[in-house]
């Protein structure tokens, strides 16, 4: 049976290599791609064939309305989408909505999916890409998760944390629904050829820098975007679900990532992060709590990803270096292996 | 949600995407590899090229695969700057570090750590300064090679004290130097260790892993070598009068054991116990400070920090015969009673006794 599948996020960096791929996957019919800006460059021959597979629509995800709209559409109807691939809010975005207040974004879009999936009828696949980081860490520089360990459920997790863990709670109490078959699957950091890093929260900071406590450099472990998109499209054929980790072959020091996606990188004294994190969650509200000289600075994981092999047959082909690029620098670079 | 800061080009808009790798660190290097000849010297079967780290040194020391090399002065730039690590290094065996090079193939894919965090390079440059204290500070003479498997997963279980964990370097250190192919012990420690700047660093790129069971399953799942000392912290705050008497065993190793169908090889340890004679635990002080134990030795806390290195003692290591408990059991060590569990543990105290009792 072909699939016709409701992408989220489809202009951000892991959707758009998503569409690709789908596009080219015998097993997939129609592909719905829905994002928050306008329709990226790359989609223009998709659209343009003469056989039209996909379509694409600009929705705020995390607005009851539009997605109300979205899932009561004649475009939806009409497409006969019955898997939804969830990915989360990642890579830049100018034009991005407003957020909306008291809740993040990344809550808000998970509430309103599984609702409306839960509600529309013909949807029986839900496969959503989460994050590792939702899990406890406990002191070292190393620890391995499997998909029992436990989650970070302590009151002064960050903010940012804390919408992963909600979120990721959210599916999960729906991972038993009968008519509604859900995946999650918890990402490692992902990167991309050229130096891109996506869904890391030290990667993420607005000032671009990778900033830790001095004396600790935790392991973060890699996932190439290719191998993570290979990941949603198996686990939406697999018909299994269930919650899976997916990392690839490498795990590196942060130092040394920051070094191969050439961030600059900062060392500071534990004590002076902490203060400036508490300095900032003072003036600038519970929002502002950032993670810096958090856990996840200072300790590292890595994923046991035996039961994604076992019951997905996923398995990382892509490799994590580095290579020279045409100016001579040497960046991260993903190749198959 | 914090605002992303990217790169501006996307890595799949088409344009953006390289074609091509450029120098690709992928491809095999042409030429003979110092690191795979020095694993065939070894008798080692050398890994696939793709394992091979990228932008760092080979695996195996330089000055091990060409002599003319290591007789060669070294430029002038390197001249004082690692001068006492090129002194250090020179009092270790062309052989020893063969072997701690031979280490390289435990790093996973491309980056040249493992997991865990294990640097095969980071653990070559600090080896020479563990070789010196086992050869001529702590003088470790050792024995029973021969119980410790040559493959598959093991548990070393030994006796701990002194204060600093310096018996368990000495173990890992032995067994570099004793086991055939050279297997690296990964010491299970205390969380509280993780919790300390550049002390956590040092460890995880000497193979040592944070004690939980979830690290413990995944060493012995990929046929590692782990060594844990179940008395845990209460061992090192032994004080003098209790020496070479075990604190009661943890019973989590024997879980994992069972599990992974591993022996237990029981060590015994020999002159840890008085490389720093505790004569006092403060515990108190020690909970207000968030330290697992406040010692005071003859030495500490009087001359500060320096008060805690330890006494050039002579260590004795001696490794007995295997136990396999795992031939006991049929059944998977979640269904065995808790009592099956703990009668197992002080079974192995009691085997560890009596080698520190034999051997002291």
């Amino acid at each position: 049976m072909r699939r016709n599948v409701l992408v989220t996020h489809a202009d951000a960096p892991i959707g758009r290599r998503l569409i690709k791929s789908l596009y080219y996957d015998k097993r997939v019919d129609r592909i719905l791609a829905v994002g928050a800006g306008p329709p990226p460059n790359a989609f223009d021959r998709f659209l343009a064939a003469p056989v039209q597979r996909v379509a694409y629509a600009r929705v705020d995800l995390a607005r009851h309305r539009s997605v109300h709209d979205l899932f009561h559409s004649v475009r939806l109807r009409e497409a006969k989408i019955d898997s939804l691939i969830h990915l989360p809010p990642h890579g830049p975005r100018e034009d991005g909505p407003p957020q909306l207040a008291g809740l993040a974004q990344r809550t808000a879009e998970a509430r309103l999916l599984l609702h409306y999936c839960l509600e529309h009828g013909d949807i029986r696949r839900l496969v959503v890409l989460g994050s590792a980081f939702v899990y406890r860490l406990v002191p070292g520089n190393s620890n391995r998760f499997t998909e029992q360990s436990e989650l970070d459920l302590s009151p002064n997790v960050p903010a940012e944390t804390r919408a992963w863990i909600d979120s990721d709670m959210l599916f999960h109490n729906e991972l038993h629904n009968e008519r509604l078959g859900i995946t999650l699957l918890r990402s490692a950091t992902v990167v991309a050829s050229g130096g891109f890093v996506f869904m890391n929260p030290s990667f993420d900071e607005s000032t671009g820098r990778c900033i830790r406590p001095m004396g600790f450099d935790p392991m973060c472990a890699l996932i190439s975007d290719k191998d993570a998109v290979r990941a949603l499209a198996l686990a939406m054929h697999a018909n299994v679900s269930g919650i899976f980790n997916i990392a690839g072959r490498e795990a590196v020091p942060m130092s040394r990532l920051a070094e191969w996606t050439a961030r600059g990188e900062l060392a500071l004294p534990g004590p002076l992060l902490s203060a400036i994190s508490h300095g900032l969650h003072l003036t600038r509200g519970r929002r502002a709590r950032s993670l810096l000289g958090g856990v996840q600075q200072r300790y590292g994981f890595t994923l046991d990803t035996s039961r994604a092999r076992r019951e997905l047959g996923f398995r990382p082909v892509y490799r994590v270096g580095r290579s020279r690029d045409g100016d001579g620098r040497l960046r991260l670079e993903t190749a198959r292996a | 949600m914090s605002t992303p800061t990217q790169p501006p080009a996307s890595p799949s808009d088409g344009k953006a995407e390289p074609t091509a790798l450029g120098s690709n660190p992928f491809d095999p290097p042409s030429g003979p590899d110092p690191f795979v000849q020095g694993l065939e010297e070894l008798g080692l079967d050398p890994p696939p090229a793709a394992l091979r780290p990228v932008g760092e040194p080979p695996g195996l020391d330089d000055r091990g695969t060409a002599e003319a090399t290591a007789h060669a002065p070294p430029p002038l730039s390197e001249l004082g700057r690692s001068e006492p690590l090129r002194v250090l290094e020179s009092l270790v065996p062309e052989d020893v570090m063969r072997r701690v090079g031979a280490l390289a193939y435990l790093a996973d894919g491309e980056s040249a750590y493992d997991r865990f965090g294990f640097s095969p390079e980071v653990t070559r440059r600090a080896f020479p300064f563990f070789y010196a204290l086992y050869k001529y500070y702590f003088r470790v003479e050792s024995e029973g090679h021969e119980h410790i498997p040559a493959r598959g997963p093991a548990a070393l279980c030994s006796n701990h004290a002194g204060v600093l964990p310096f018996d368990a370097a000495m173990i890992v250190a032995d067994t570099i130097m004793h086991t055939d192919p050279p297997r690296l012990a990964r010491s299970v420690v205390d969380t509280w260790a993780g919790s300390l700047p550049w002390i956590n660093v040092l460890y995880a790129r000497g193979g040592q892993v944070t004690g939980t069971r979830e690290n413990c399953t995944d060493l012995l799942d990929d046929q590692q070598l782990i060594l844990v000392f179940p008395e845990g912290v209460a061992g090192v705050r032994k004080t003098i009068s209790d020496r070479y008497q075990l604190r009661p065993f943890r019973v989590g190793f024997v879980e994992q054991a069972l599990a992974a169908r591993a022996p237990i090889v029981p060590t015994a340890v020999i002159g840890s116990e008085n490389q720093m004679p505790v004569l006092f635990n403060f515990e108190g002080l020690a909970k207000r400070l968030g330290l697992p134990a406040f010692p005071i030795t003859p030495t500490f806390p009087w001359f500060g920090p320096l008060g805690l290195l330890p006494y050039p003692v002579s260590y004795r290591i001696v490794y007995g015969e295997p136990l396999h408990l795992h031939e006991r059991y049929d059944t998977p060590p979640d269904e065995l009673d808790s009592s099956v569990i703990e009668s197992l543990a002080r079974e192995v105290q009691q085997v560890v006794q009596e080698l520190v009792d034999r051997h002291r």
